[in-house]
């Protein structure tokens, strides 16, 4: 039970990342391929305030996530003039930056050791201790999350972004600063993405450079498009799947050495089915340009 | 990935198998043309065939990396394996630098490849039909220039170098499952910073990569080499995004 509620709270941090991510790739049509650069952001600010400074969680929480949109606006503010695949390729490049950072700069995030003991949440002098407690917290912080992109893609900017996606120069041609929204849009997604790290960490009350790697990037790109992009209810679908589906792979009894690469060799094979099959995914309407 | 693949059927041509070096460079290269070739046919033939974005492009080539590169950890093991036999040679000193048997093997190997190369892109025939695909499918067609074939050789050529490439570093170092990311990333920062389908503009790139990425950690930690390499490739990208060499028109093409 104390697994399966594990595995709910870990889908609830994806499908939180996996929302943000939506907004940047799938709403408006920019490939970012660094998301994990905020979480990792998100995470070492809050564990560190808490370790070092002894300030609250929740405190830490904002302040990473602020932190994270500061990287967001920093990080969008050059990338957002390339198009197409050298945007990727840029995010991507800034999302390896990020992760060496937090593995070299030894002295303030431990590197490769990582950072134990991270205190977990507290309400009113409780801390949260017991699964579903975190699950509940957790769970809050996603109907947030989607509440606030569904307002967001629902709203006139919101369409805006839906008509960059469309036509770049349509979308200029009738006044629209586009690189504007896109920044704003960079600041949001990054903003959700500290809020998820901070959970991470909080929740694990350990983290290393290891959990931050650009694979973990892929991943949520991967639940992004394996739900449907531009879809709220599609990263729900998306990240639920990609999480749980591995861990039912862990019941079929075989050994470690054995499961793990399958797990991946099944993760890439679900990737190259989907874009041969359906790129738009699950219930998405929107395919790539 | 064919990079890594190279590697390995080296590996199991030669060491498992034990079939003389220099016929298993050239069996191992084949199998990676066909590798690639394969790849091609299997995965980017029905995307091109469905007129595919770049971008699906690049999720289904992360999937087949993914894929590739778990593979090999499921067959081989995630141990590190080696393709030296004998001892280790003591290097000969030119200039106070020291350089190494295997490493002049290395490259002159990579010359004579990058020689070849260039005639093969720059002067034959064949080359020419690249580069006429490359610009403009639909016109290279009609000129009497089968696009699908000319894609075909020049996966086969391209795996094959790769899989040569791979061969070559893991004869300096050694073979793991995940070799390939760096290779990769690494491959197409120098390409973009010498500058996209110019083969003078790759060289170019690839020293210059070399040479900031080492200098730079003469004065820093060593595990900064990435954050180097990829500075490097966001103020190109940002400044110069046709490259040292590039010409100005390729900007929105990859």
């Amino acid at each position: 039970m104390e697994y399966f509620l594990h595995i709910l709270i870990i889908s609830g941090i994806y499908i939180i990342l996996t929302l943000s991510l939506n907004l940047i790739v799938g709403f408006t049509g920019l490939p970012a391929l660094g998301h994990i650069g905020f979480v990792c952001v998100g995470a070492y600010t809050s564990s560190l305030l808490a370790l070092n400074y002894g300030i609250s969680p929740w405190i830490g929480l904002l302040i990473g996530a602020c932190l994270a949109s500061l990287l967001g606006l920093i990080i969008g503010f050059p990338s957002i003039r390339l198009k197409g695949d050298y945007l990727a390729l840029a995010t991507f490049g800034f999302g390896v930056i990020v992760y060496s950072v937090s593995k070299n700069w030894v002295d303030l995030t431990r590197g490769p050791m990582g950072l134990p003991g991270i205190p977990k949440f507290s309400l009113i002098g409780f801390e949260l201790q017991p699964v579903w407690a975190y699950l509940i917290l957790v769970a809050v912080f996603v109907f947030i999350t989607a509440f606030v992109i569904n307002r967001i893609a629902c709203s006139p900017f919101g369409r805006v972004l839906m008509s960059i996606r469309e036509d770049e120069i349509a979308s200029l041609s009738i006044g629209k600063n586009i690189n504007r929204y896109k920044l704003t849009v960079f600041v949001i997604g990054a903003f959700f993405a500290g809020i998820a790290g901070s959970l991470y960490a909080h929740y694990i009350t350990f983290i290393d450079p290891s959990s931050f790697t650009m694979m973990e990037s892929i991943a949520v790109l991967l639940m992004v498009v394996f739900g449907g992009m531009g879809s709220i209810k599609g990263s729900f679908i998306g990240a639920l799947i990609l999480v749980i589906f591995p861990e039912m792979l862990r019941f079929l009894g075989m050994p470690s050495s054995v499961a793990a690469p399958l797990r991946q060799m099944i993760y890439g094979l679900l990737l190259i089915v989907l874009m041969l099959k359906r790129p738009q995914g699950i219930i998405g309407q929107y395919r790539f340009k | 990935m064919v990079y890594t693949a190279g590697a390995y059927f080296a590996y199991s041509l030669s060491i498992s198998l034990g079939i003389n070096p220099i016929l298993s460079f050239f069996l191992a290269s084949i199998f990676s043309a066909i590798l690639g070739i394969a790849i091609d046919r299997i995965v980017y033939l029905p995307l091109r065939k469905s007129n595919s974005p770049g971008l699906v492009f690049l999720i289904a080539s992360f999937g087949i990396f993914i894929f590739i590169q778990n593979l090999l950890q499921l067959l081989y093991g995630a141990q590190i394996l080696t393709l030296r036999t004998g001892p280790v040679v003591e290097g000969y000193q030119i200039f106070s630098a020291v350089i190494t048997p295997i490493q002049i093997l290395i490259l002159s190997v990579s010359l004579i490849l990058l020689v070849v190369l260039w005639i093969i892109v720059d002067k034959a025939k064949m080359g020419k039909a690249i580069r006429a695909v490359a610009d403009d499918p639909v016109g290279a067609s009609i000129s009497g220039i089968y696009p699908e074939n000319v894609i075909l050789y020049s996966f086969g050529i391209g795996s094959a170098i790769a899989g040569m490439a791979g061969i070559l570093i893991s004869l300096e170092t050694n073979i793991e499952p995940t070799m390939g990311m760096n290779a990769i990333l690494k491959g197409i920062i120098a390409s973009i910073i010498g500058g996209i389908g110019s083969i003078p503009g790759a060289l170019l790139g690839g020293f210059f990569l070399g040479i900031i990425e080492n200098l730079g950690i003469w004065k820093i930690q060593a595990g900064w080499k990435d954050t180097i390499a990829f500075a490097v490739l966001i103020i190109f990208l940002l400044l110069r995004p046709e490259g040292i060499l590039g010409k100005k028109n390729n900007r929105e093409r990859l």
